[in-house]
Order: C-alpha cells, then structure tokens, then sequence
C-alpha cells in the first residue's frame, strides 16, 4: 500500500513528474535514441515548469493594466480579488489536466477508429489551454472536486470535442483548402463558422478577398511577440496619458506605483513585460508540447491508419492571405469597439489579447471569404471580437473567477468561451 | 547539422512542420536534429538551415543559416524535394 501511496502522490501528484513519465514512455515507444529520451524528457518537464513562472509575470502587468483602465472609465477601483492563479493551478491540478489530455486523447482516437468521423486532433498547445481552461471552470463552478472524477469529466468531454469539432468545420475546410486531406483542429471552430455562416447570408462570394491588393509590409503581423507588445504599449500608452491627465485621488494612487519612474514609461515597460510574459508561456509549452505530439501522432497513425489530421489554424491562411489581414482588421477594430462598450455597460475591462485576436479573427476571415468573399472576411473578424470580447467577460466573471481568472484573460478563447456555460452546467448537475 | 521550423506563434504549425521534415529527412537518409519555434526566437538561434514559409523568411533576412522556403507545410512531397535540392 505505502508504494501505491508514494506513486499517487510523488508521481500522480506532482503534474512535473507525471508528464516527465508520460513523455519518457512516449519516446521509448517511438524507439527514440538515449540522448533523444533523455533532452526529450528534461525539455518537457522544464517546459512544464516554466509556464507557471510566465504566468506570474502576466499577472504583474494585468494588476497595472486593470485599474489603469477602470480609473480611465472612471469605474470603482478593485483588485482581480481572490483566485488561485495559474501557477498555484498548475501545481495542483496540473496533473488531473495532463492526464485529461492524455485520455481525451485516446478517446478521441479511439472514436475515429470505431466511428466514421476519422479526425485526430494533433494542435497540442490548444489541448493544453483547453484542458486547462475547462478544469477552471469546473473547479470553480463544484469547487474541490476528487481527483479521477475531475479526470474522467474532462477526458470524455475533451474526447467528444478532439473529435467532432473536426468534423463541424470540415464542409467549409474542404471548401477553402481545395481538398479533404486535413481538418481544422484549433478553438477558432466556432468563431470560423459562425464566419462562414454570416458570408454565407450577407457576402458576395463573386466578390473574393484575394482579388484585392493589400498593400505590402504586413509581414510583422506573423510575429506574434511584436503585435502582442505593440497593441499592449498602446493601450497602456493611452492608459497612462489619460489616468496622468486626471487628477482624481484613484489616478494619483496609480502614479505612485511607479515610484520615481515616469508613470508613462512605466507604463510602457508594464506592456512589454506583459508581451514578454506571454512569450515565456508560450516557450514553456512549446518545449513540452513538442515532446507530446509527435508521440501521440505516432500513436494515432497505428491505430487509425489514414485518419485526417486536425492541425492548427494557421493551416488555412496561405489559402486566403489577404482574408487573414482582412479578418484581422475586422477582429482588431471590434475590439477597440468592444473595450470601451464593456467598459460602460458592464464594468469589465476587457483586455484585447492580440495572439488570439490574430489568430481566430484570421481564420475566421479565411472561412468568411469562403461562402462570402471580403465583407465575409471582415464580418467573421468582427464576429469573433464579439464572442472573445462578450466570452471573455462571462467567463472572467462568472464561470472560472475563483480559479484561473488571469490565464482566462489572456489564452482563453472562442470555442472554450462557447463551451463554457455548458462546462459549468454540467460540472454543476454531476458534482 | 541542425535544422529549424519556424511559424509566427512556434506553437502547432512549425511543429507539424518539423514533424514532417523529421520523417522526410528518415525517408531521404538524412541525419539532422529538427527543432522547432517562433519567428522572434528563430533571429536569435543559431542553425545550420531554416524551413518556413515566404512571409517570415523575409523577416529572418541576415540570418546566417540557409533558408529552405515551404509553400505548403503538409505537402510531404514538396518538403521531400526541396529538402533534395540540398542534399543529394
């Protein structure tokens, strides 16, 4: 008994250690070098480690970021209040989602081999986010919930979504990739065919985005870091000359933060630690990430020969180029509009997280343009400014706010803002 | 010999990307350690070639290592090709 107490605890228990092992059995079953099992193994754990440092980076610069913006909308000033936070999150049920994924992912498999939805979900970091994110969700809705239920909840969910979501989209895949060879797998599901639904019912097809000529010197929008420290540096820029401008006791509470610091170039290193934060996260995952895929690919492959692969979303874009900056645009300019809605109606400030902006408004574009051409492209953007803008403020709020608020605010996104709800009405009628 | 896949994120794509340079270069007898990451990252490290696609290779202009332009990222047959001009 006491070696079964160990093994829960030290190895179940310690999420690091759990994926190390699951990642270590993963190589030696691809059969992979020592050398590469060994760095393979170490690149995951640290990776795994690394996120939850990143993570309290984000939150510095969101507890600046925050105020700054309620005391521009002259709101009540109050801190993000009491949660848990990623980095304690993931100590705890790190490996309650790790294991999820894990399971979800067999079933996933398992559900392309028995059925004739033949969809392999292989986009790993938006596994991670999305185990992560509903695990939130749950915790928060049925509070402490025993470790193999949590477990059992999320891979069944996470199982039926790996598979079906593929499926949903697959008619406009095949109608903007030309082919049926490979799956939209990525959260910007919803979003993409509520695209291809509004071109479809209000574009001209006739009238194809690529037609146009967008101008040239857009490449700097692929580099995710460079959009995410610009568009941050302008909203803390403007937030900072407003709350500067003003003189009331909450704006000059802000000031003194800085200390003998320019509140305004303070302001601008908060965006880009902001910026630099994420970009620590997303190096963690991408170390532990790259060690779990080509695992589960090899697995995928031997049991489902011939099974469409579901990859990330940037898949689409050289379909649709210009759609994507159109889709951008549209997403962009949403959610300035957004911001200062929610702002005045609901008291939510709403940060406009440009890597999933980008990257749900561009596919949405390319799914647009599809059945609607450029106002298609232009109107999915939009569209998916209002389910981020409106599912962020629900989710923050309402359905993760005692558990992982700060990561909702930044890496949730469409389809686990559409999801959400029905995560926490199910968490709340089985728990 | 080290090769690097670069996407704008470095997350899902350039992964499926060096996971099929991976088996192109089993299936060609090449012997390389493939990695991937983002654009950002990729300036800062050293390699000996960059697989990407049009857009960002121009981003990572004065890099040193030699840049292999991949137009579709699933095309295994275009990767085989490309990767054949090099080494053969």
């Amino acid at each position: 008994m006491d070696v079964i107490f160990w093994i829960a605890t030290n190895v179940f228990g310690t999420p690091a250690i759990l994926l190390g092992a699951i990642v270590l059995l993963g190589l030696i079953l691809q059969k992979k070098t020592v050398s590469q099992i060994v760095s393979g193994t170490a690149k995951a754990v640290i990776g795994f480690l690394i996120i939850g440092a990143g993570a309290g980076v984000i939150v510095n610069a969101l507890n600046v970021f925050e105020p700054m913006w309620k005391e521009v909308f002259g709101l009540e000033a109050e801190s993000l209040g009491q949660f848990i936070g990623q980095e304690s999150f993931n100590a705890k049920y790190g490996s309650a989602v790790t294991l999820a994924m894990l399971i979800g992912f067999l079933i996933n498999v398992l559900l392309a081999r028995l059925t004739k939805f033949k969809y392999i979900y292989l986009t790993g970091h938006m596994m991670f986010w999305t185990s992560t994110v509903f695990a939130g969700v749950v915790i928060h809705v049925a509070g402490d919930v025993s470790f193999w239920k949590l477990v059992l909840f999320l891979s069944i969910v996470l199982g039926l979504y790996w598979t079906f979501q593929p499926a949903l989209t697959q008619p406009i895949m095949r109608r903007v990739t030309g082919n049926d060879h490979i799956a939209l797998g990525h959260t910007s599901a919803s979003v993409a065919l509520i695209g291809g639904l509004l071109g479809k019912v209000l574009g001209n097809r006739e009238n194809d985005s690529e037609k146009l000529r967008v101008p040239k010197g857009f490449e700097f929008l692929r580099d995710s870091n460079v959009v995410t420290a610009i568009s941050m540096g302008v909203l803390f820029l403007v937030g900072a000359i407003v709350v500067s401008l003003k003189g009331t006791p909450g704006a000059q509470q802000l000031i003194e933060k800085a200390g003998s610091q320019n509140f305004i170039i303070y302001s601008i290193v908060q965006s880009l630690t902001f910026a630099g934060g994420i970009a620590v996260v997303l190096m963690g995952v991408r170390m532990f990430i790259g060690e779990l895929v080509p695992a589960f690919n090899g697995i995928a492959t031997k049991i489902v020969p011939g099974a469409r692969p579901a990859l990330d979303c940037p898949v689409t874009y050289p379909f649709a180029p210009n759609a994507v900056i159109l889709g951008f645009i549209g997403a962009f300019v949403g959610a300035l509009i957004w911001l200062v809605v929610l702002g005045n109606t609901v008291a939510y400030i709403f940060v406009p997280t440009m890597i999933v902006l980008f990257f749900h408004g561009a596919t949405a574009g390319v799914f647009g343009n599809a059945t609607g051409g450029t106002r298609g492209a232009l109107l999915g953007g939009f569209a998916t400014s209002t389910v981020v803008a409106w599912g962020q403020f629900v989710m923050v709020k309402f359905l993760i706010t005692s558990t992982i608020p700060d990561t909702a605010m930044w890496a949730a996104d469409s389809d686990m803002f559409i999801l959400g709800p029905v995560i926490a009405l199910l968490a709340k009628i089985l728990f | 010999m080290k090769m690097l896949c670069v996407c704008g994120l470095g997350q899902g794509t350039s992964l499926i990307l060096r996971m099929n340079v991976e088996q192109a270069c089993k299936e060609l007898g090449i012997s390389a350690e493939v990695d991937h990451t983002d654009v950002s990252s990729a300036s800062g490290t050293p390699a000996d070639y960059i697989l990407t696609g049009n857009e960002l290779a121009q981003s990572l202009q004065g890099h040193p290592a030699k840049m292999i332009i991949i137009d579709n990222y699933f095309d295994m047959g275009e990767i085989k090709a490309k990767l054949k001009q090099y080494f053969s």
